[in-house]
C-alpha cells in the first residue's frame, strides 16, 4: 500500500511534501516514527501486559496513540477491521510504554509530520522517548 | 482530635457545591484579569480610595504623584522613604500597614475557606505576587520600603472579597468597607508608595505577555514572551521573561553562545541555550564532540555526542545530536538535541537509552521517520 491509498483508507492527512506514491515499507523489526519507537515485543523480557489490561479492537478510524502537545501531530493506529488490537495498560519498568499492539495484518503507524510506518503482524511495544531533565527534573518525556 | 477532623470542624466548606465552585472559578478569572490588566490606571478611583484609607488613619489627602513604572518610583522617592521604620513615631505606611494586617486578621477570624485558599489565594500568589511581581522587584533590585502592589495584591483581596461575594462569610460593615478599598485599589492602579502628605502611583503596564504554566491544575499563568519584554511599563521600563524564567534582555534579543558562556547564572543560560536552540548553541559555542556513529535506520545521518558544559550544581549531562528522520517541508531535515545521562560514551547507546533500550538493542532499528 502506498501513502495515498492508506490516506483515502483512513480519512488521516499528512503534510503534502511527503511523496505519497511511494509504497509504505512494511518492517518486522524495530523502527522509530519520531518520539516513539516500535518494539517487537519478544526483544524485551520485562514488559507485559497488565493483567487487567484492556484489549480493544482498532476502530476504523483509527486510535491516536499519542498526540502532540500543540494537539495537532498524533501518532495514530490504523488497521483493516478485526486484524488489530491494541492496550494502554502496559507494565513497563522504564516508565516510556504507552501501548501494547498485537495485529494479524499489516497496522499502519500515521503522522502528519513523519508520514506512515508499517508493521507486520506481530506483538508490538510502543514507547515514547525521554531525555535528561535540567535540575531536579529526572528524565523528562521528549515532545514532537 | 485527628487533624482531619480539626480541619473539617474548621471548615464547613471543604466540599461545597459545584455552582459555588463554578461561581468561584468565575470569580477567580474575574480578578486574575484586573491583576493583569494592562491599561492606563484608573486614576480619580485610586485616589479616592487611597484617600479614604488616609481617612481611617486621620490624615488629610496626600499630594498624589503618578509615574509611569516601578523604577521610576524608586527614582522619585527619597531613600529615607524607602527604609522602613524599626521603633516609634511610626510613619503613615506602618500605621498603614498595622491597619491591613489587624483587618486581614479580623477576615481570618471569621473562618477560612480552604477550597477557596487553595483554589483563589494560593493560585494568584503564585501567578501574580510570585511570577509577575517577583519578577518586575527583582529587576528592580532596590530598597522599596514599605508599599504596596495595587492590582498585584490581587491574592488576599480576591480571596475575601470572593468569600463574602459567594455569601462564605458574613464581614462586619466596617471591614468590609475597608476591604472594598483595597478591592477597588487593586482594580485600578499598579503599585504605590503611601507615605506622609504624598503618595507615589505607578501606572499599570502596558504590556503583560503569558502562557499557561503546563500541567497546572488550576490553569496557572506565567511570564513569558519568545520576541519582548513580558512586562512593558509606560515609560519603556520593562522584563523579559523565557517561560516564567526572568531573564536579562539579551536573552530575548540577542542571545549569542559568548553571552552565553560568560554567563554565571545557570538558569539565564539555560534560558538563552533554549532560546537560540541546541544546534545553533553548539555550532556556535563549539562544544567538544566525544564520538559520533550513523544513526541505526536513518541511513545518511550520524548521531553525535557532545560533552556539555558543566553547570553546577545542576546534575552533569550530555548532548546526542541526531537528525530526524523525515524532511521538512523546505527539504532540509531537522536536527535536535536531546540531553542524555554523563555515562555514555557511545551515541548509539545514549540514543537507546532515549527510549529505554541498550545500544545493542537500538542498533537493530530498521527504519526512522
Amino acid at each position: 500500500m502506498n501513502l495515498a491509498e492508506l490516506l483515502t483508507r483512513t480519512d488521516l492527512d499528512v503534510l503534502d511534501h511527503l511523496e505519497r506514491q511511494t509504497t509504505i515499507p512494511v518492517v518486522d523489526g524495530l523502527q522509530a516514527q519520531g518520539d516513539l519507537l516500535v518494539i517487537p515485543l519478544d526483544m524485551l523480557n520485562t514488559v507485559h501486559p497488565h493483567y487487567w489490561a484492556d484489549w480493544r479492537p482498532v476502530p476504523a478510524g483509527g486510535v491516536e496513540l499519542v498526540r502532540g502537545v500543540a494537539g495537532n501531530n498524533p501518532h495514530t493506529l490504523v488497521a483493516d477491521p478485526g486484524a488489530c488490537h491494541w492496550t494502554p495498560d502496559v507494565r513497563d519498568p522504564v516508565n516510556l510504554g504507552i501501548a501494547l499492539i498485537t495485529n494479524t495484518a499489516t497496522a499502519y503507524l500515521v503522522h502528519p509530520e513523519h508520514g506512515a510506518n508499517g508493521l507486520a503482524p506481530g506483538r508490538w511495544l510502543v514507547r515514547r522517548q525521554q531525555e535528561r531533565g535540567i535540575g531536579a527534573w529526572g528524565n523528562l518525556l521528549i515532545a514532537d | 482530635m485527628s487533624v482531619r477532623r480539626r480541619r473539617l470542624r474548621r471548615s464547613p466548606a471543604t466540599a461545597p457545591d459545584p455552582d459555588v465552585r463554578w461561581q468561584a472559578v468565575e470569580l477567580r478569572a474575574e480578578w486574575s484579569s484586573h491583576a493583569l490588566r494592562a491599561e492606563p490606571a484608573g486614576r480619580p478611583a485610586t485616589e479616592d480610595a487611597i484617600t479614604a484609607l488616609y481617612a481611617l488613619l486621620d490624615e488629610p489627602p496626600p499630594t498624589f504623584v503618578w509615574v509611569d513604572s516601578p523604577a521610576a518610583a524608586v527614582r522619585v522617592l527619597p531613600p529615607s522613604a524607602r527604609r522602613p521604620a524599626f521603633e516609634p513615631p511610626w510613619p503613615l505606611e506602618s500605621r498603614l500597614a498595622t491597619m491591613v494586617m489587624e483587618l486581614r486578621q479580623r477576615l481570618d477570624r471569621r473562618g477560612r475557606s480552604d477550597f477557596l485558599h487553595t483554589g483563589v489565594h494560593e493560585v494568584l500568589r503564585r501567578v501574580v505576587r510570585e511570577s509577575v511581581a517577583g519578577a518586575v522587584r527583582s529587576q528592580l533590585a532596590a530598597p522599596l520600603g514599605v508599599m504596596w502592589y495595587g492590582q498585584h495584591d490581587a491574592d488576599w483581596v480576591a480571596y475575601h472579597d470572593i468569600r463574602h461575594r459567594l455569601g462564605l462569610a458574613l464581614h462586619h460593615a466596617r471591614d468590609a468597607g475597608q476591604l472594598a478599598l483595597w478591592a477597588t485599589i487593586a482594580r485600578s492602579c499598579g503599585w504605590w508608595w503611601p507615605r506622609q502628605d504624598v503618595c507615589v502611583i505607578t501606572e499599570r503596564p502596558t504590556a503583560v505577555v503569558t502562557e499557561p504554566v503546563p500541567g497546572s491544575e488550576h490553569g496557572e499563568l506565567r511570564l513569558h514572551n519568545e520576541s519582548g519584554p513580558a512586562v512593558t511599563y509606560p515609560d519603556g521600563w520593562a522584563v523579559h521573561s523565557w517561560h516564567g524564567t526572568r531573564v536579562p534582555r539579551w536573552v530575548i534579543d540577542g542571545p549569542t553562545a559568548e553571552l552565553i558562556g560568560a554567563e554565571r547564572n545557570v538558569e539565564v543560560r539555560r534560558c538563552a541555550v533554549e532560546r537560540i536552540g541546541w544546534e545553533a548553541y553548539v555550532d556556535q559555542a563549539g562544544l567538544t564532540l566525544l564520538a559520533q556513529a550513523p544513526d541505526p535506520g536513518n541511513p545518511g545521518s550520524e548521531l553525535q555526542l557532545y560533552d556539555l558544559p558543566s553547570r553546577r550544581p545542576e546534575p552533569r549531562a550530555r548532548l546526542l545530536l541526531a537528525v530526524n528522520g523525515s524532511t521538512e517541508r523546505d527539504g532540509t531535515r531537522r536536527r535536535y538535541g536531546l540531553r542524555v545521562p554523563p555515562w555514555f560514551d557511545d551515541p548509539v547507546d545514549a540514543a537507546g537509552w532515549s527510549y529505554g533500550l541498550t545500544g545493542v538493542q537500538y542498533a537493530r532499528l530498521q527504519r526512522r521517520t
